[in-house]
């Protein structure tokens, strides 16, 4: 593993009697794209901006290349930011937008010229050059402020909810224009979010936080299927929780005496589960089968239909058991053309044992 | 009836900013029309038309003396003024602190108190201090009744930026004196124009102040008074058609630059 690029060492920031960021600690290695995600006010913009020095942490240490930055001024880093606002000069023109950075480290004008032009064109928008900023549309002026951040060829970009003000449309093109820069230039991008499908498109690694502090850091994937707490379970949206309590363990099968019947869950041989321990069971939304006829077996349960959304070729189901357990389920489109759904319809849910996931009940309390 | 209500209601409203103006520019007018009539006293039928009321403060070297000294008073002053005015503005916009409703009321304080009062203490004070009578004792006064102006100016057009945009250009390695002369200055500056300009049509204007402190060195507004004093002279219609001209010039060109504020001002919709 090579050396951390980025280092939040017991980082706290408190606004007189509030605490913004609680005690967090986070790597972020050279070249990688971190997603920072969560509800608005859980510190995710605050850690972003004591990075860029416009907010200086109450305790701990920031590092960039091990190098201490807690007292350096926001002028003496390299972390230019994209801003939520996108915090364009109005009264400049695209050129002398983008020539800015360049500009206040005493670069010539000529060779100013020359570099903005090679991002302006990177980001294909060496034709706006002599714009002035309210004639562009937002697409246009979210390039211009990746144009500006870019051209002093920093280590580091930091993107604060840069995608908010878009239309759908123009997110999904921006996030690729996003992850392709990041992937050619190879520098760190350090992105906060309260989107998911932004986050999960685009970083390699996603840190959830609540309430100043990080629930959990990982993949996509890890933060998808093994979510480290009920909050990251309910916060990364389609999961289905299931609470319940142990009722025993056969081998690497656990048995979980849940209101609506039995429950059964893979789980290592060396996992530490107690009979009588409550737990929580976490079912991912598209793990879920759907069968119009009952199939004899473990976790199978009747179930009627109480509304369907379509979004795009995913359709969400939302079940009800006999007892009224709430079951989410995502299904492909021409899946559910294959069972012939029909509405108020009985209809038998099912999941294979080693697609339930049991939550770490330390983490729960 | 709704309709034929809200006709009546356009009717008074415009008969209201008619008589509204009539009022205001009568006398104006009038002043302005004798100006050019030449006969010594204002009456009707006119006389002919004349130059020889401009010809005389032409003439007059104590006209050009006080225009001269109005010229460097406002000039001054409101320069001094918009400066005051630009540090107070910024620093509403920029920090919070302790007392700082109270620091914003002494700032905004002196065009509440009587001019009359401010005039005698200012007297009293530049006796005090052995300045009376001085043009540095107008320059002063002035400024202290024009900064509140322009600091109010100032304040509502930085009220329209971003505050982002000045954390975005130390964010690109500016200090913060170079972000103040890139970022903030520029996107005050049509209203620091507007505040200079409204600034000096002020102090061109004022009396009341200037004839206690300026001694010898007397403004326009004080040497109209003087001649007054002495007789009527319709030289007083020429001196205060060319104020009346100079101010208004001052107070359009403070209002066209008041006006860009709203453009530029950056929005974040998005079409």
């Amino acid at each position: 593993m090579n050396e951390p690029q980025i280092e939040f060492e017991r980082i706290t920031k408190r606004y007189n009697n509030t605490i913004a960021v609680d005690d967090i600690s986070l790597s972020i290695s050279a070249g990688e794209f971190v997603a920072i995600m969560g509800s608005s006010g859980c510190g995710k913009t605050t850690t972003l901006r004591m990075l860029a020095g416009l907010e200086v942490p109450t305790d701990g240490e920031i590092r960039l290349d091990g190098k201490r930055l807690n007292e350096l001024k926001p002028h003496e880093r390299e972390t230019p930011m994209v801003w939520q606002s996108l915090a364009l000069f109005p009264f400049l023109n695209v050129q002398k937008n983008v020539e800015f950075g360049l500009k206040t480290r005493g670069i010539s004008p000529d060779m100013r010229k020359e570099r903005a032009k090679k991002w302006l064109e990177k980001l294909e928008i060496a034709d706006l050059s002599e714009r002035r900023i309210d004639q562009l549309s937002g697409g246009q002026r979210q390039r211009v402020a990746l144009a500006r951040a870019l051209v002093t060829e920093p280590p580091v970009l930091l993107l604060d909810e840069p995608l908010s003000a878009l239309d759908a449309n123009l997110i999904v093109r921006m996030q690729s224009v996003l992850s392709r820069l990041q992937r050619d230039l190879g520098i760190t991008f350090v992105y906060v979010t309260h989107s998911q499908s932004e986050a999960f498109a685009m970083a390699d690694r996603v840190v959830i936080m609540s309430k100043g502090k990080i629930e959990q850091v990982g993949t996509p994937q890890d933060v998808f299927r093994r979510p480290a707490s009920r909050f990251v379970a309910e916060f990364v949206g389609s999961n289905n929780i299931i609470s319940g309590t142990v009722k025993s363990i056969d081998k690497d099968i656990l048995e979980l005496e849940t209101s609506f019947g039995a429950v059964f869950s893979q789980v290592s041989n060396n996992a530490n589960y107690r009979t009588g321990n409550a737990l929580d069971v976490v079912i991912s939304a598209d793990r879920i089968n759907l069968s119009t006829t009952d199939l004899a077996g473990n976790n199978v349960f009747q179930c009627r239909i109480v509304s369907e959304q379509f979004v795009g070729s995913i359709v969400s189901l939302l079940l009800e058991l006999e007892n009224g357990q709430e079951f989410r389920v995502q299904k492909q489109q021409h899946e559910l053309d294959r069972i012939n759904l029909q509405s108020g319809q009985t209809l038998w849910l099912s999941w294979s044992t080693n697609h339930a996931y049991i939550l770490d009940s330390s983490s729960n309390n | 009836m709704n309709i034929q209500g809200n006709r009546l209601i356009n009717f008074i409203l415009k008969s209201y900013i008619g008589l509204v103006f009539l009022f205001i520019f009568t006398p104006i007018i009038t002043s302005l029309v004798f100006s050019f009539n030449s006969d010594r006293f204002a009456s009707i039928p006119l006389g002919s038309f004349t130059l020889k009321w401009y010809e005389t403060i032409y003439n007059d070297p104590d006209v050009w003396d006080a225009v001269r000294t109005s010229i460097i008073v406002a000039v001054s002053s409101s320069v001094l003024a918009t400066g005051i005015g630009f540090c107070t503005a910024y620093t509403d916009f920029r920090y919070t602190f302790k007392f700082k409703n109270a620091y914003l009321a002494l700032a905004l304080l002196p065009p509440t108190i009587p001019l009359i009062i401010m005039a005698l203490a200012m007297l009293a004070w530049f006796s005090k201090i052995g300045t009376s009578g001085s043009i540095f004792s107008v320059i002063i006064a002035h400024t202290v009744l024009c900064a509140p102006f322009a600091m109010a100016v100032i304040r509502l057009r930085l009220q329209q930026m971003n505050r982002d945009i000045e954390a975005a250009a130390w964010n690109l390695g500016a200090t913060e004196w170079a972000a103040m002369r890139y970022v903030v200055i520029p996107f005050v500056k049509p209203a620091i124009v507007s505040a200079l300009c409204l600034t000096m049509a002020v102090s061109f204007d004022e009396f009341a102040v200037a004839w206690f402190v300026s001694g010898l060195n007397k403004t326009i507004p004080v040497l109209i008074l003087e001649i007054l004093q002495g007789n009527v002279d319709p030289q007083i219609n020429a001196i205060g058609t060319f104020v009346f001209i100079t101010t208004m010039t001052l107070v359009i060109i403070a209002q066209l630059f008041f006006m860009i504020r709203s453009q530029g001002s950056e929005n974040n919709t998005n079409e």
